[in-house]
């Protein structure tokens, strides 16, 4: 038994090596990386990369179809070793850290320079938090629950236990970060410490509200900025376990229900899931309700994820879409016949979002149909949802990374002394080739997503054929959608107009 | 066999509450083997699916549900389920088989195709 779980082991080895040196040897990886190189080397047309990226996805696709055995994909799902605890010494000093960093934003921000990049206020939050500690939730762990600072705020007040419907959680959620979006792309937040404080004012007032009213529920169920991180941090190899830290693969976590909020019945510890359908008399009726409307409410949080996820690939699109060159020809030309330019990001925003979720149904829809099967189509949208996280996340370093490095000194030199920085800051140059790095974040978070995609599609569907071929709906999507992410990075950056 | 009917046949859009998790056993800790368990289904009107006589759990058809079996039920087969479980998944590897012959064969075709592309782009 041990001699053939070697055996296979050898295997999975051979075939993700195998896969890795096919994708590295490819001659969309290499020029990809050549992209903004000027000079003598030839350019490659914008329409290729976006080929190329399509195609890379196509490939891994199929490499992750000549792998069908349930064991082996289970094996890989499940590599991982235990870390230990954390210390709890460790949690309050994040906690405490956190409420320090939230106190010295927000005096700098009123009383520090106006100027926008000398600012610690602007840096810290564009720099530091949106574009680095999102970086380094997906890539290494999620530490915002102990960060948190609102969450450390709210502790010290009074906390009460409304129920929100997880129907009501996920609407405010999901306008939470679209409105954040809005906000963050739309009005001189970037520009106007100040105005970026007042923001951040308002939005702890509303937390904490929503705090005192639903308790700690609020942070792991309503606010968005929690869900956001609570999300991206499945991607990361670290992940917080009932015993402790546990290091696995990247993304083998989003092949699982969430450890985070078991599912009801779980903690039991009983093997077999009761059911309460067949008028089993064992249970008095009152329990039998209440746990089937526990599963139901972590039903419906699932589903919340899903559509959580969905926007969240959205606003990130969304971010990169109105600063291309495309979107200022076009927004021009809108306003030019008389729409109100508010009201065209709003109106975009909104019908974006309601196509990217459009989209992803139908796509669940079309794969029961591809697969022949009669498992349910909100069983589907659930389990497959969490493999367009490494898109999202893939997406946000290629538009976020080169900023974050380039005012990374900024921010180190103006933190030293927040009130009179020196007049000139240090900013990184980053060399030409450095636009590819991009391109292979998007093509890698792809790559994982269909690795994901694939492990979910052996967990839900039967036998070995099946689970390939349901997948092939999301496979086109992916592809379509690596191929407009990518034209959209590598355009060049213009300031969106109107706002 | 006391396993009660779960309610798999709805036909809405509504998943009915979770089926009676046969397939994978939920793991109680937030070890590395936590499973989503057996999905719940739901069978389009009309239909008349083939359900596995273990969980109840319906396929579109017999084949299907005996991979099934040998997936989800290896350990309580009788003799003859379990030939019957071997007889379906040799016929599924030799579908297998020429499926991963057509699949090289894309694989062959999407990197030729790319790399033409891009010595006509670039010459």
């Amino acid at each position: 038994m041990t001699r053939s779980r070697s055996a296979r082991r050898w295997v999975v080895t051979a075939v993700v090596a195998a896969a890795v040196l096919a994708l590295l040897t490819r001659p969309g990886a290499a020029h990809g990386g050549t992209l903004r190189l000027s000079g003598s080397s030839p350019q490659v047309p914008f329409w290729l990369v976006s080929l190329t990226g399509g195609g890379v996805i196509g490939v891994s696709f199929l490499f992750a179809a000549l792998v069908t055995d349930h064991d082996l994909i289970r094996d890989v799902a499940a590599t991982g070793r235990r870390l230990g605890a954390i210390p709890a010494s460790l949690t309050g000093l994040a906690r405490a850290a956190g409420v320090a960093g939230f106190v010295v934003v927000v005096a700098v921000g009123l009383v520090g320079p106006s100027t926008p990049t000398a600012n610690l206020a602007v840096l810290a939050i564009w720099v530091g938090w949106w574009a680095g500690f999102t970086a380094l939730t997906y890539l290494a762990g999620n530490a915002w629950p102990a960060i948190n600072p609102w969450r450390t705020l709210a502790a010290l007040l009074p906390a009460g236990d409304r129920r929100v419907s997880p129907r009501a959680a996920t609407a405010i959620s999901v306008g939470g970060l679209l409105a954040l979006v809005y906000l963050e792309v739309l009005s001189p937040l970037s520009e106007d410490p100040v105005l970026l404080v007042a923001a951040v004012l308002a939005y702890s007032l509303a937390t904490l509200a929503g705090a005192v009213v639903v308790g700690d529920g609020w942070f792991e169920r309503v606010d968005p900025i929690s869900r956001v991180f609570r999300l991206y941090g499945r991607i990361a190899p670290i992940q917080r376990t009932g015993d402790g830290l546990r290091l696995s693969l990247p993304g083998a976590e989003l092949t699982r229900p969430p450890a985070t909020d078991p599912r009801p019945g779980e903690r039991a510890g009983s093997a077999a899931d009761p059911q309460p359908a067949g008028g089993s008399s064992r249970a008095d009726g009152g329990t039998a309700a209440a746990r089937s409307q526990d599963r139901g409410a972590w039903w419906a949080r699932r589903e919340g994820d899903a559509t959580f996820v969905v926007a969240l690939l959205w606003v990130t699109t969304f971010d990169g879409l109105v600063s291309t060159a495309a979107w200022e020809t076009f927004a021009r030309a809108a306003v030019g016949v008389g729409v109100p330019a508010h009201a065209l990001y709003v109106a975009v925003l909104l019908v974006g979002f309601g196509v990217f979720l459009v989209g992803y149904r139908l796509a669940c829809r079309l794969s029961r149909r591809t697969g022949n099967s009669y498992v349910s189509v909100p069983e589907i949208r659930v389990r497959f949802a969490p493999s367009l996280l490494p898109i999202a996340a893939g997406y946000h370093l290629a538009h976020y990374l080169d900023y974050l490095l380039s005012l990374l000194p900024s921010l180190a030199v103006v933190a030293t002394d927040p009130l009179s920085p020196p007049a000139s800051l240090p900013v990184l140059t980053l060399p030409g080739w450095f636009g590819g790095v991009g391109l292979l974040a998007i093509v890698a978070g792809h790559v994982l997503a269909v690795g994901v995609a694939h492990a979910v599609a052996f967990e839900t569907f039967t036998g070995r054929l099946q689970p390939i071929r349901s997948q092939y709906p999301f496979i086109v999507v992916m592809v379509l959608y690596t191929m407009i992410s990518l034209w959209l990075v590598s355009q060049p950056t213009v300031e969106p107009p109107f706002v | 066999m006391i396993h009660a009917r779960a309610i798999h046949d709805r036909t809405d859009d509504r998943p009915a509450a979770r089926p009676d998790g046969g397939e994978t056993p939920p793991d109680a800790g937030g070890r590395g083997d936590r499973r989503w368990g057996a999905p719940s289904t739901a069978v389009p009107p009309g239909a008349d699916p083939s359900r596995c006589p273990y969980c109840d759990r319906p396929f579109p058809s017999d084949r299907r549900r005996t991979l099934h079996l040998g997936d989800a039920h290896a350990a309580e087969l009788t003799d003859e389920q379990a030939e019957a479980v071997a007889a379906v998944r040799d016929e599924e590897a030799d579908d297998l088989f020429v499926y991963h012959l057509k699949v090289v064969a894309a694989i062959v075709l999407l990197l030729m195709g790319l790399a033409y592309v891009y010595a006509f782009v670039l010459s």
